[in-house]
């Protein structure tokens, strides 16, 4: 699907790598400095529409006002010793903690399970399997939630962080299989029977074949997993009962009043530790292998 | 003694997939298509304060025969298509870009930069777009220091539009993400190859990057378009009554006035609607590649 990491012996190959030479007679299409131009100009806005609002977030979580207007009163950390020591929004990061914390394993395994289940192997079923599995990821969450609100009640289920943690499961998994079967699905199955003719156990060849090759695929769904979890709030809106989640707490303090500091400043922490942790995973792996081949990698995981 | 390995082999895998599938399966039957079942099951019961009783389509004909149902479903299409036109609009020029555009040092951090604005929480997103919109937020405020009102305009939020800003920026990476996926995988040197025997840049887009795109561009639309129509926290953040959408009508008619068959009706509904987008965009994208390749 994607092109092959490129190799080291074809330098200018790359339409944005060629540098104009003499024997060229024009310049290569999109190179002239106006295209540029137009080019940078349109990242810079997108880079704005994209982050500009979450730095106007962090700027007003400094400010020394109650309210959030322009132009700014004065500098204050105010607001995060309020937001760090505010009892709900303690127990809000909390709960979505330790939801995340147990969701993501359940996801990892329920989904490679599935991915190996529906890639590997060739039995009658094996297309409503899949079928199955591509369900919660077509279905909008809206109803994943309505409906389970509803099925619990019906079941007398009491609604609480377990439920919320289930129904993140059930959203979480199907990803996590789509991740790791787009990587099997790739995997070269030549390696594995050669694996098998050198005498490998099933066991030896998941071990040191299989599982190496899911690496990328099964870190890269981890965060993912984790932070649908972390994220989400219309499931565990329906579902959570009475219980406090990180972003249940977001919405229902901007329902009852206009703008708040302390929400700025807890949302302005929260965005860095995902940002870090995004950033950190990046570089790690990164390190794995040269950048071509990652910016390769990274295109086939995410199609 | 290959062959009689690799039957071994065979008959073993028949066993181990069902058995991979397994749990998987328990799983989503009972907590995901039972709830779909439930919400199937009580759109089509009576429903009052005692409970559910007994068999009726009149939460169906009660939808149909509503203006205000009627409205909010109009509503609901223009602020969806809207703001798919608009991702599109950014993100198949953003994915051109990233794909051929980019030396191989920036696409990697621009692709990082994108993936990041999605692993964000989107309630934070929805609250800083309300403190750049709002009545004292950053647009009045630079829109009176320069002049052009006197007044700060209120209609900034609470509106439609507030709603179609909110969403379309929210969405940005995961409708730029496969259209780049599949615009990776065409080989630069057939748009050189284009260019050499002097096809002009829209006859490139038209005749080699489109027919390519396509199939990312139609997955774009499944993975965004879709949970659009049952979006909920952002009209109800910012959308006030103009921005008001279905999502927000299930949610009320099935937690505020406990009406569980129509909020079910409305439910189910959706759920066909979203499948008819889905196997639409499924085929399309089926039938482009064939032809692409």
């Amino acid at each position: 699907m994607a092109a092959e990491p490129l190799e080291l012996g074809r330098p200018g190959d790359t339409p944005a790598l060629r540098l104009p030479s003499a024997a060229d007679e024009r310049r290569p299409p999109g190179t002239s400095r106006w295209a540029t131009g137009a080019r940078w100009t349109f990242l810079v806005v997108v880079m704005l529409i994209l982050y500009g609002p979450l730095i106007v977030l962090a700027l007003f979580s400094l400010n020394d006002s109650i309210v959030i207007a322009l132009p700014f009163k004065g500098f204050t950390l105010e607001w995060y010793r309020e937001a760090v020591s505010n009892g709900l929004v303690r127990e809000s990061i909390k709960n979505s903690l330790a939801v995340a914390f147990v969701v993501t394993p359940i996801s990892l395994l329920l989904g490679t399970m599935a991915a190996f289940a529906t890639t590997r192997f060739r039995y009658r079923g094996r297309g409503g399997v899949a079928a199955l599995t591509g369900g919660p990821l077509v279905v909008p969450w809206l109803l994943v939630g309505v409906g389970a609100l509803l099925f619990f009640a019906r079941l007398d289920v009491p609604l609480n962080l377990r439920t919320i943690g289930a129904m993140h499961v059930v959203v979480a998994f199907p990803l996590v299989a789509a991740i790791v079967s787009a990587r099997l699905v790739r995997f070269d199955s030549s390696l594995e029977e050669a694996a098998r003719d050198l005498g490998a156990t099933n066991r030896e060849v998941l071990r040191y074949i299989v599982l190496p090759h899911l690496v990328p695929a099964l870190a890269a769904a981890s965060i993912l997993a984790f932070s649908y979890s972390f994220n989400n709030f219309v499931i565990s809106f329906f579902v959570g009962g009475f219980e406090l989640t990180f972003p249940i707490w977001v919405f229902s303090t901007l329902r009852h009043a206009q703008n708040v500091p302390i929400v700025n400043a807890i949302s302005t922490l929260v965005s860095i530790v995902q940002v870090v942790v995004v950033g950190v995973a990046w570089r790690l792996w990164r390190r794995r292998s040269d950048r071509t081949a990652a910016t390769n990698e990274a295109a086939e995981l995410l199609w | 003694m290959v062959a009689a390995a690799t039957h071994e082999g065979r008959a073993r895998r028949r066993v181990a997939g069902p058995l991979y599938a397994a749990l998987p399966t328990l799983v989503l039957i009972a907590l995901f298509v039972g709830p779909m079942v439930i919400l199937l099951y009580y759109s089509f019961q009576r429903y009052s304060l005692g409970g559910i009783g007994g068999w009726t389509f009149d939460n169906y004909t009660s939808i149909a025969t509503d203006h205000t149902y009627a409205k909010v479903m109009v509503s609901t299409i223009v602020i969806c298509t809207v703001s798919m036109v608009i991702m599109l609009a950014i993100g198949i020029p953003l994915a051109y870009i990233l794909a051929f555009r980019t030396k191989p040092k920036y696409e990697l951090l621009l692709l990082l930069t994108l993936v990041m604005a999605e692993e964000l929480n989107p309630l934070i997103r929805i609250y800083a777009w309300r403190m750049i919109l709002g009545r004292g937020g950053v647009i009045n405020w630079f829109l009176q220091a320069i002049g052009v009102i006197d007044q700060p305009i209120d209609a900034l939020l609470f509106s439609s539009t507030a709603v179609v800003i909110v969403l379309s920026t929210t969405y940005i990476s995961f409708t730029t993400i496969p259209i780049y996926a599949a615009l990776k995988a065409v080989d630069p040197d057939l748009l050189e190859a284009a260019d050499d025997l002097g096809a002009t840049f829209l006859t490139r887009f038209r005749t080699i990057l489109m027919p390519l795109a396509a199939p990312g561009i139609f997955v774009a639309i499944i993975l965004v378009y879709i949970p659009l129509y049952s979006e909920f926290a952002a009209p109800a953040l910012v959308g006030g009554t103009g921005g008001y959408m279905i999502g927000n009508a299930i949610q009320e008619a099935i937690l505020e006035s406990g009406n569980r068959g129509v909020g079910s009706a409305m439910s189910f509904m959706l759920l066909v609607l979203s499948g008819a987008i889905a196997f639409l965009g499924y085929r399309a994208a089926r039938i482009r590649r064939l032809q692409a390749t």
